[in-house]
This record gives C-alpha cells, sequence and structure tokens, in this order.
C-alpha cells in the first residue's frame, strides 16, 4: 500500500529521515515508535505530502506519490494530527464532515455519516453535533479528531499520536475502539506513538525509529523476543520484559481446553496473560477458569501455563 | 463521558439586538422629530432669524453621509483585506513591509491635507471625500486583516493542510472565518471614525451631516450646528450597535 525505497529528508542542514526502507501493505496496523524528535511525524507528513522528501520514492497504491495532487492523496487518507487541531469556529458535526464536504458529498449522507462516527466512537449525537470544540473536554475533541480522520472512509489512517492528551482509562478506551476499527474494516493504518505499551497493544508490526533510521521493524512478539539491540531492548525496558512478553499473548493460547470444572476465578479467552497473572497475584489463586465471549467456561489456566 | 460545559449563553447577542433596536428607534425618533423642531429651536436660540437648518432635508443628508461612508469603507475594506490577504500568502511575503509602510503613511496623512491636496486634481464634492474617508480606512482594517489571519491557530492551519484542503479553501473556511472578529473590529473602528470624519467632507462640497455644521460655524449659527451634530452623534450609535450585533453573532463559537 505504501512503500519507502531510500527515502531522506532533511530540514536545512538538519538530516531527519536517512536511508528509509519501509513497506507497510495493505490492511497493517504500523506502529512508528521512537523518542522525541526521531522522525516519527516526520514519516507521516511525508506520506501526505505535508512534507517533501529530498530523495528516494514514496509509492501509494503503486503509484510515485508526486504523481497525485497533494489534496488529492490527502483526502484519501485520513489524518489525525498531533495537537488535535479542530477548527473552532465549526461545530463538531461539521468538524466531522470536514472531508466528506471537501469531495461534495450530498448532505443527507453527510448527515448520516455523522451520527455514524460519533456513535463509532461512543459520544452522544444529539447533545454534541452543535456543540462548539471549546466545549468539549480534551479526551472529546480527541474522538472527534479520530471521527474526522475516519469521515470519508478513507483507505489509510495516519494518526499522529491521537490517544496523547488522555487519562489512562479514556486511552485504554480508545485505542480498544481503534483496535476494533481495525479488525472491523481492515483499514491500513500508520500510527505514531512514544508509549511502548500502546505500540505492543495495537501493532501488527512495530517500527522502532531511532535518529531517522529504522532499528528495527517487526510482530510486537519478535520485537520482544528477539529485540535487535540494546536500543531496542532499552526502549522496552529491561526489568518488565517479561511481564511485556505476556502482554502479547492471549489466554486462549496456553489455556487447557476442555478443563471445565470451575474455579475460584475468571478470565476472558480473549484476555492477555499478563492480565491474567496480575489476577492471580492479586487473588490469590493459582488457577481461572476460562470463558468464552458468552460468558461460558471453555477451559482453565494454571499458573503453570504461564511461567512454565 | 464528562457532561457537556454549558452551553454558550445567547446573552451577547440578545443584549446586542437589543440595542441596536434601541438605537435605531431613538435615531429614527430623532429625524423624524428634527423637521418639527423649528419651535423648540426657536425658544433655545431666540435671537437667531432662521432656528431650523432648511437647506436639505435632513433625511437625504443622513443618506448622503452614510453613502459616503459605506461607499469610502467597502472601497477600504477590498483594498486593505485584498493587501493583507496578499502579503500572508506565500507568494506575496516580500511585499509585506512594503504594503505596512504603504497603509502607515495613509493613516498619518491627515484627512483635511488629503481634502485640500485632491480638490485642484479632482474637483470639488464627493471624489476627494471619498478619497480622503477610503485612505484613512485602509490601514487598521489591513493591519486588523493581518493580525486576524496570523492569529489563527497553527493546529486548524495543519489540520486543514492535512485533510486536503486546497490554499483557496484553506483562506475560505479557516483563515478568514477564524479572523473575522479581528477584521470586523477594525471595520467598525474605521466607520466609527470616518462617521465623525465625513462631515469635514462638506468644506470640499460634499453632501453630508457636516454640511449644517459648517454653515452654521460660518454664519454663527449655534442652531444649525447642535441639530447636524445631534444627528452624527445618533448615526454614530446605531452604526456601532450594528457592528456590536453582527459581531456578537460571529463570536458565537467562542470560549469568551
Ligand atoms: N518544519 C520543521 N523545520 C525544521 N525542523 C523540523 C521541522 N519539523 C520537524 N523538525 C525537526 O525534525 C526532527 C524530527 O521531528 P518530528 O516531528 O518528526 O519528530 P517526532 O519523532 O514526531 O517527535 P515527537 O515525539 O516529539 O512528536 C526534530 O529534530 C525536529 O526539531
Ligand atoms: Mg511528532
Amino acid at each position: 500500500m505504501i512503500r519507502f525505497s531510500g527515502v531522506s529528508k532533511a530540514y536545512g542542514s538538519l538530516s531527519v529521515i536517512e536511508g528509509l526502507d519501509l513497506e507497510i501493505a495493505r490492511g497493517e496496523f504500523c506502529v512508528l515508535i521512537g523518542a522525541s524528535g526521531s522522525g516519527k511525524s516526520t514519516v507521516l507528513k511525508l506520506i501526505n505530502r505535508l512534507e517533501e522528501h529530498d530523495s528516494g520514492e514514496i509509492r501509494f497504491a503503486g503509484e510515485e506519490i508526486r504523481s497525485f495532487r497533494p489534496e488529492v492523496i490527502r483526502r484519501r487518507m485520513g489524518y489525525a494530527i498531533q495537537s488535535i487541531g479542530l477548527f473552532p469556529h465549526w461545530t463538531i458535526e461539521d468538524n466531522v464532515a470536514t472531508v466528506p464536504r471537501l469531495l461534495g458529498w450530498d448532505e443527507l449522507r453527510i448527515g448520516r455519516r455523522v451520527d455514524e462516527l460519533l456513535a463509532l466512537l461512543d459520544l452522544d449525537a444529539v447533545r454534541i453535533r452543535r456543540a462548539y470544540p471549546h466545549q468539549l473536554s480534551g479526551g472529546q475533541q480527541q474522538r472527534i479528531g479520530v471521527a474526522r480522520a475516519l469521515a470519508a472512509d478513507p483507505d489509510v489512517l495516519l494518526m499522529d499520536e491521537p490517544f496523547g492528551a488522555l487519562d489512562p482509562i479514556a486511552r485504554e478506551g480508545l485505542q480498544a475502539e481503534i483496535a476494533r476499527i481495525h479488525r472491523a474494516t481492515g483499514k491500513t493504518i500508520v500510527f505514531v506513538t512514544h508509549d511502548i505499551d500502546e505500540a505492543l497493544k495495537l501493532a501488527t508490526r512495530i517500527v522502532l525509529i531511532d535518529k531517522g533510521r529504522i532499528v528495527q521493524a517487526a510482530p510486537p512478539r519478535e520485537v520482544l523476543s528477539a529485540p535487535a539491540n540494546d536500543f531496542v531492548r532499552d526502549f522496552l525496558g529491561r526489568e518488565d520484559h517479561g511481564l511485556k512478553l505476556l502482554s502479547v499473548e492471549t489466554v486462549a493460547e496456553r489455556m487447557r481446553a476442555g478443563e471445565t470444572a470451575p474455579a475460584n476465578g475468571s478470565i476472558g479467552a480473549g484476555d492477555n496473560l499478563r492480565h491474567a497473572l496480575s489476577k492471580m497475584i492479586a487473588t490469590g489463586a493459582k488457577r481461572l477458569s476460562v470463558t468464552g465471549s458468552s460468558g461460558e467456561i471453555v477451559g482453565t489456566l494454571h499458573l503453570s501455563d504461564i511461567v512454565g | 463521558m464528562s457532561a457537556l460545559a454549558q452551553p454558550h449563553p445567547a446573552s451577547r447577542t440578545g443584549a446586542a439586538m437589543r440595542r441596536l433596536v434601541v438605537a435605531l428607534t431613538l435615531f429614527g425618533a430623532l429625524l423624524v422629530a428634527m423637521p418639527f423642531s423649528r419651535s423648540l429651536f426657536a425658544w433655545l436660540f431666540p435671537r437667531l432669524e432662521r432656528p431650523l437648518y432648511e437647506q436639505h432635508g435632513f433625511v437625504a443628508l443622513v443618506l448622503a453621509h452614510l453613502g459616503l461612508v459605506a461607499a469610502s469603507g467597502l472601497c477600504a475594506v477590498i483594498v486593505g483585506m485584498g493587501a493583507a490577504i496578499f502579503v500572508t500568502r506565500p507568494a506575496g511575503r516580500e511585499f509585506r513591509s512594503l504594503i505596512e509602510t504603504l497603509t502607515a503613511i495613509a493613516q498619518t496623512f491627515p484627512p483635511v491635507a488629503v481634502l485640500a491636496l485632491s480638490v485642484p486634481m479632482i474637483g470639488f464634492g464627493f471624489g476627494p471625500a471619498f478619497l480622503a474617508l477610503a485612505l484613512y480606512s485602509v490601514l487598521p482594517i489591513c493591519e486588523n486583516t493581518i493580525s486576524g489571519i496570523e492569529g489563527v491557530p497553527p493546529s486548524a492551519m495543519q489540520a486543514g493542510e492535512g485533510l486536503g484542503m486546497t490554499p483557496h479553501e484553506r483562506l475560505f473556511r479557516v483563515e478568514l472565518p477564524l479572523a473575522a472578529p479581528i477584521i470586523l473590529a477594525g471595520v467598525r473602528t474605521s466607520f466609527s471614525i470616518n462617521i465623525g470624519t465625513a462631515a469635514v467632507a462638506s468644506t470640499v462640497g460634499a453632501v453630508s451631516l457636516g454640511a449644517p455644521i459648517i454653515i452654521g460655524l460660518n454664519g454663527n449659527n449655534t442652531a444649525y450646528v447642535l441639530q447636524g451634530a445631534l444627528l452624527i452623534t445618533g448615526l454614530a450609535l446605531v452604526v456601532d450597535a450594528a457592528f456590536e450585533a453582527i459581531q456578537a453573532r460571529l463570536q458565537r463559537w467562542n470560549a469568551g
């Protein structure tokens, strides 16, 4: 879907991206992660031509991106910017409808789409539609920023630290929503964060960037089980590396299926092992019943299954 | 989900509309009553032979005055905003200081001097008055448009660009609407000043509410001066209230 070959970018004499090679496949949830100033936002801006690359080649759907008019390519890619950037003089409804209006959709279709998106992001359409951005909390504004990026049903979503301004609870809620949207729509998502746990939770592939170069690009499990070098190990946090390993595996993968005698506590089959371990420690239970999507017991997880 | 913040009270719009209605009513009453006020002014100024100005109808004077201010103001809005928009585009950036100097000079020039200088060139009447007022208004409008555009939050500009607005769409959908309250404040200032200044235009033969004042001053007729001044003040209040009403409507989206 998006392919960088030997791309470099400098601001004046400051080289920000150097010889970047990266292919992002259709349907991938690609998370760019790195320290502040490592060039993550710049990579996104190169994709939608907010910044022009100096050398190398970037292709979108097989075509060199310079063959598209910038506006055309941007309207095909949803963009949630780091600073949210809602238009203060427009109602929430008009903000969400930005790209559909630019594309000339009829008002009926726009109205339906706005309702759909507000519902998708768990916002109360009736109360919020005609409000102005300053009337919303930071978390609500960030949701609107995401809804606006999704509005015209773009092939690609570019998200620059879209949950940066949120408290941990709201953040987890939105992470779950974006993961659900990704599963449901199969959109290609390029997502920037500097939160490694967020990256591990969401990514189908993590791209670690340091000073404009890719240090490692691999699925979360591989990054955890085979970090490319000390930089990656440091980034993962040496102390709770083991816990992070647990966080990318689900209960279903380790449970004893068919062992349905009820235990003292229970855990969902789709939850991760870190969650399960935490529950065992907190409750003192050495085994948990594993429940399926409708709450029925599908197996049991023993402490030794996690540690073994 | 946290509760919505208090919806912005419509109170400012309401108060502004009420003020406009009051100002219009008072001014209308003043205008209608003026031709019948001969005995009042005769009583106030018993030594005057003609206590009521009758060379032109008051309604005609008000319309001419307003026409002069509106035409010159409109011209200043087009020129001032046009220049400001031009110098805030990438292509016009280098002309910025030039434009700022030019408009500053245009304002340091007293309107009376423009009147005096332009009479030999374009003759008496509406022309020199129009020119003086327009020149005088360009600066506040241009300056306010520039600062309004520069005050647009960078994040909104970046979002506009990133979501695929063309430069033209960004100007008309994001920059100008967000700058509008500040631009309008500049227009309001220059209109307010010009309603007063337009009176001076009668010295070069333009018809305005300055006519009774100038004729009154020349002929020692204080009643004429008072009548002209009353109407100018009333008109200024009406125009100011109208701007307040527009500004209040524009700022519905603002936190303040
Ligand atoms: N318009 C610009 N002009 C000059 N330098 C810039 C510009 N934009 C970014 N930079 C520089 O390029 C480097 C990379 O910036 P970028 O915004 O891509 O970093 P980032 O990884 O997104 O950082 P953060 O996590 O803080 O958002 C930084 O050193 C930054 O100062
Ligand atoms: Mg960034």
